[in-house]
């Protein structure tokens, strides 16, 4: 069984890589493969979308088929299937001696954490507050592998090849170039990926690995709250750990191998919520006195050890988390079916959301944060926002133009969304989706400013009439004489705020045209022209 | 101090990456790559004895493309066995053919038939886009309809753009893809588009699609930057697709309003008068567009059509 479980944990990580490279434009509109599977059978994030935003994309009824099998044989997802598990497996691997590791594979009470964070996370679901993407493991393996690891991996064999491809040596170039480009084709991004807070976001991931030196698989022990939910439904659970004792010498082997720090020494010790049934123990003893079978549960066992005050204090905390994220200038309404009344006209004008994001109040209810349309957006427009959304919204998606744009015929983010908080949108309605509304710096743009020719915002403008006009007016130069030059304007009748404008701008330090979210079409208050939104969809 | 095998391997990958790491990022390694003999096209340009323009009109883009060259003398003429051709369309915006932002695919692909008919050992089929890059190479048609015919239409790789001297006034050094510098010919295929800072886009603006850097600044002075690349690449054929030409919302435009059907290829060695008598489709007077009047100033061609040997032909 423990063969079996390795290949599994091995074709599922695997899978995993697959689906994060195929994450980008392959040459087709459509996205050929299901990205977001592993957010479809996740029932934490399901859960939580479900209490916060009142609503299920149909897809995540699949989790429920985890809830099923997780009932009949406990943690099973954890030990054969995660793929963030199987990484903290691989890294947890030591070379301490036995004892010591017989001392750390004790249960440890801490590892009652992990409930408190589910706990506090679906209450604060409950409570209107989608905060599960800070914590469940496949938000933060996307957002780790996608905005840190990858670009990491794509730097370091850019670097080794660039330089040496650049040498212009006919041998070596005829040995690189064709290694480089099955590489750039299949495994490698199309373009080095940068993010906004990569860094941070990789430091993090380091933290969670470098914690598997101190206890093994220290993420799925002490922090994951998708491990403490199948936990918590693992308690009735048909998996039944016996040891015979008679035949038992007490060695201890069982426990110095064990993943989960469930106590697998006897019958009576064992406890089922922490098992994550990867079978070291039975086929490390070696007298074969373990045996995983299935059985009825009695009530007397060891199940979670979660306490009534621990339930109370992370409810009460989340209860508190909601009030400090909450009071924010922007007086978002307390629940999405508050009518808007006189709701607050503060908008932050960087908090540019994708094309088909829902209304901010339902888009943070929806938002795990797990950064899929980040990794999927074709000009790596796409970054996780520090403060521009207000504490509740940290991580969630948002456009730099000056780093990337949005590709007026892409409609790849809407399609990898696992929550709908980006809704997938045909091409029609791409193209009449607005994200913001670009004006112009008159003090910087060229023509204004200096008198010469540029418009390269007009030549790049991507809808069909273009909405980026010019007026010829005859200014003085530097030198005194009299020259005409094309002055560009906006029609905010046909602008999308794609911001290609702002991406091509010759003023690259500080554009001289650039997009600001007013005109969204997702948000009924943060508008400008009457005769544009006219207080209702068009 | 002893040193196992496991601490030899790291101090030496550490040292590697060490010493690696600065020196790497886009446009490493940009010397000019002087030195190199003169590639064909400038070493021997091509001298017609009939006529230096034809203009077919008809319907079928292979056949008037085809009939257009044949016109010239034949594409014996341009390309010799085992040359490498670049044949360089104008695929910079995500559009669709009908949409005619970009080079139709047919007329590319009778040329690139044409070449390899010649015996061209390789085809070259690239462009600098201003949209994302993949998806105008596929939505374009152009990236199959080359690949189909055994060309290669490969993305643009950071690390091939040169930095060279171009020789003008205005562009001095400038980073040029590297495969545009070595080939034996540069067979431009644009399509005849309105430019609302040039006036018109068509063989001679092609060539900004070769370019790397900040193209973007080449606008502040459109015209002299088109006429100085021109001459820096000398096409020893153009080729324009007036299939389908975009009358308005130009270079990128996405209405089918704009578009207008002339089905027409014009094909010259004569890039200044190609680009001329494409005017005429538009109703332009070619003495009216800067960069045809610098063109024909600098040597580079005809700024009349009328002085230049044509044949006219309908099919």
């Amino acid at each position: 069984m423990r063969t079996a479980r390795r290949v599994s944990q091995v074709l599922f990580f695997l899978l995993f890589l697959f689906l994060l490279v195929m994450t980008e434009y392959k040459g087709t509109d459509e996205i050929a493969y299901p990205v977001k599977v592993f957010f479809d059978f996740d029932p934490l994030v399901a859960a939580a979308a479900f209490f916060a935003a009142h609503s299920l994309p149909a897809m995540m009824f699949w989790s429920l088929a985890t809830v099923a099998l997780t009932v009949l044989f406990g943690r099973f997802f954890c030990g054969w299937v995660c793929p963030m598990g199987t990484l903290n497996h691989v890294l947890s691997h030591n070379r301490l001696k036995a004892a010591e590791n017989i001392r750390r594979n004790r249960y440890d009470g801490r590892q009652s954490w992990k409930y408190v964070a589910v706990v506090f996370l679906l209450a604060a679901g409950v409570l209107g507050l989608q905060i599960v993407g800070f914590l469940d493991p496949f938000s933060v393996l996307i957002r780790s592998f996608g905005l840190a690891v990858n670009p990491v991996f794509n730097y370091l064999l850019r670097a080794t090849f660039y330089p040496l491809l650049a040498l212009d040596w006919l041998w070596l170039t005829a040995i690189l170039e064709p290694a480089f480009s099955f590489l750039r084709r299949y495994v490698l991004s199309f373009e080095q990926p940068y993010f906004y807070q990569g860094l941070f976001i990789g430091l993090l991931f380091a933290a969670i690995a470098v914690l598997n030196q101190l206890r093994r698989r220290f993420w799925c022990r002490f922090l994951c709250p998708l491990g403490a939910l199948l936990g918590l439904l693992s308690r009735f659970s048909l998996l039944k750990l016996t040891v015979d004792e008679k035949t038992c010498t007490n060695c201890l082997s069982c426990r110095k191998n064990c993943e989960g720090a469930c106590e697998p020494q006897s019958t009576e010790s064992w406890i089922r919520s922490e098992c994550l049934p990867c079978w070291n123990c039975v086929e490390s003893c070696p007298h074969g006195s373990i045996r995983i079978g299935l059985a009825r549960p009695r009530r007397s066992e060891q199940t979670v050890d979660v306490t009534r005050r621990q339930v109370l204090a992370s409810v009460g905390s989340a209860v508190g988390a909601l009030a400090l994220l909450r009071i924010d200038p922007r007086k978002l309404s307390p629940s999405a079916s508050i009518g808007a009344g006189r709701e607050s006209k503060r908008f932050n004008p960087a908090l540019i959301r994708p094309p088909g994001a829902v209304d901010e109040r339902e888009f943070l209810e929806r938002c795990v944060k797990c950064g899929e349309c980040m990794k999927v957006c074709i000009k790596n427009a796409i970054h996780p926002t520090l403060a521009e959304a207000g504490l509740e919204g940290f991580w969630t998606p948002y456009l730099k133009m000056q780093l990337g744009y949005c590709e007026f015929n892409c409609t790849l983010c809407g399609q990898v969304c696992p929550t709908g908080a980006i809704q997938r949108l045909t091409l029609e309605q791409k193209h009449k989706t607005i994200i913001g509304l670009a004006l112009f710096d008159k003090n910087r743009c060229i023509p204004y400013s200096l008198g010469r020719n540029c418009i390269v915002c007009e030549e790049v403008c991507p809808t069909p009439k273009k909405a980026i006009f010019f007026e010829e007016v005859e200014v003085t130069d530097h030198t005194g004489q009299r020259v005409t030059v094309k002055q560009p304007r906006i029609d905010p009748h046909l602008c999308v705020g794609c911001g290609m404008c702002e991406y091509v701008c010759p003023l690259v330090d500080k554009p001289g045209v650039y997009v600001t979210s007013i005109g969204e079409s997702r948000s009924p208050s943060n508008q400008l022209l009457l005769d544009v939104y006219g207080g209702g969809q068009v | 101090m002893s040193m196992d095998r496991k601490r030899f391997l790291k101090l030496i990958g550490v040292s590697a990456v060490a010493a690696g790491l600065p020196g790497c990022g886009p446009g490493a390694g940009g010397g000019t790559s002087g030195g190199s003999r003169l590639p064909r096209r400038m070493r021997e340009p091509v001298q017609l004895p009939g006529a230096k323009m034809a203009v077919v009109k008809g319907a079928g883009p292979e056949a008037i493309t085809r009939r257009a060259i044949e016109e010239l003398g034949g594409i014996g003429m341009f390309v010799s066995k085992g040359d490498k051709v670049l044949v360089k369309p104008n695929i910079g915006w995500d559009r669709v053919p009908a949409q005619a932002a970009t080079t139709n695919p047919e007329v590319l692909a009778a040329v690139v038939k044409l070449c390899f008919e010649a015996g061209a050992g390789q085809v070259l089929v690239l462009d600098n886009t201003i949209s994302d890059s993949r998806r105008c190479y596929v939505r374009s048609g152009i990236k199959k309809a080359a690949e189909e015919l055994g060309a290669q239409a490969l993305y643009l790789e950071d690390y091939n753009f040169r930095s060279v001297n171009v020789g003008g006034e205005l562009i001095r050094e400038w980073p040029v893809y590297k495969d545009a510098l070595e080939v034996d010919r540069i067979i431009n295929v644009p399509i005849a588009k309105h430019h609302s800072l040039s006036r018109l886009s068509i063989g001679m603006k092609n060539f900004y699609g070769l370019m790397g850097g900040r193209r973007n600044q080449l606008h502040q002075d459109v015209h002299l930057s088109i006429a100085e690349m021109t001459a820096f690449f000398a096409p020893t054929l153009t080729v324009v697709d007036a299939v389908r030409i975009l009358t308005a919302n130009g270079p990128s435009g996405g209405s089918l309003a704009d578009v207008k059907q002339c089905d027409t290829v014009i094909a010259s060695v004569d890039p200044v008068a190609a680009d001329a008598r494409a005017a005429g489709l538009f109703g332009i007077d070619p003495a009216e567009i800067r960069y045809l009047v610098i063109g024909s100033q600098m040597g580079l061609g005809s700024l009349d059509p009328a002085t230049v040997e044509t044949r006219e032909i309908q099919l």
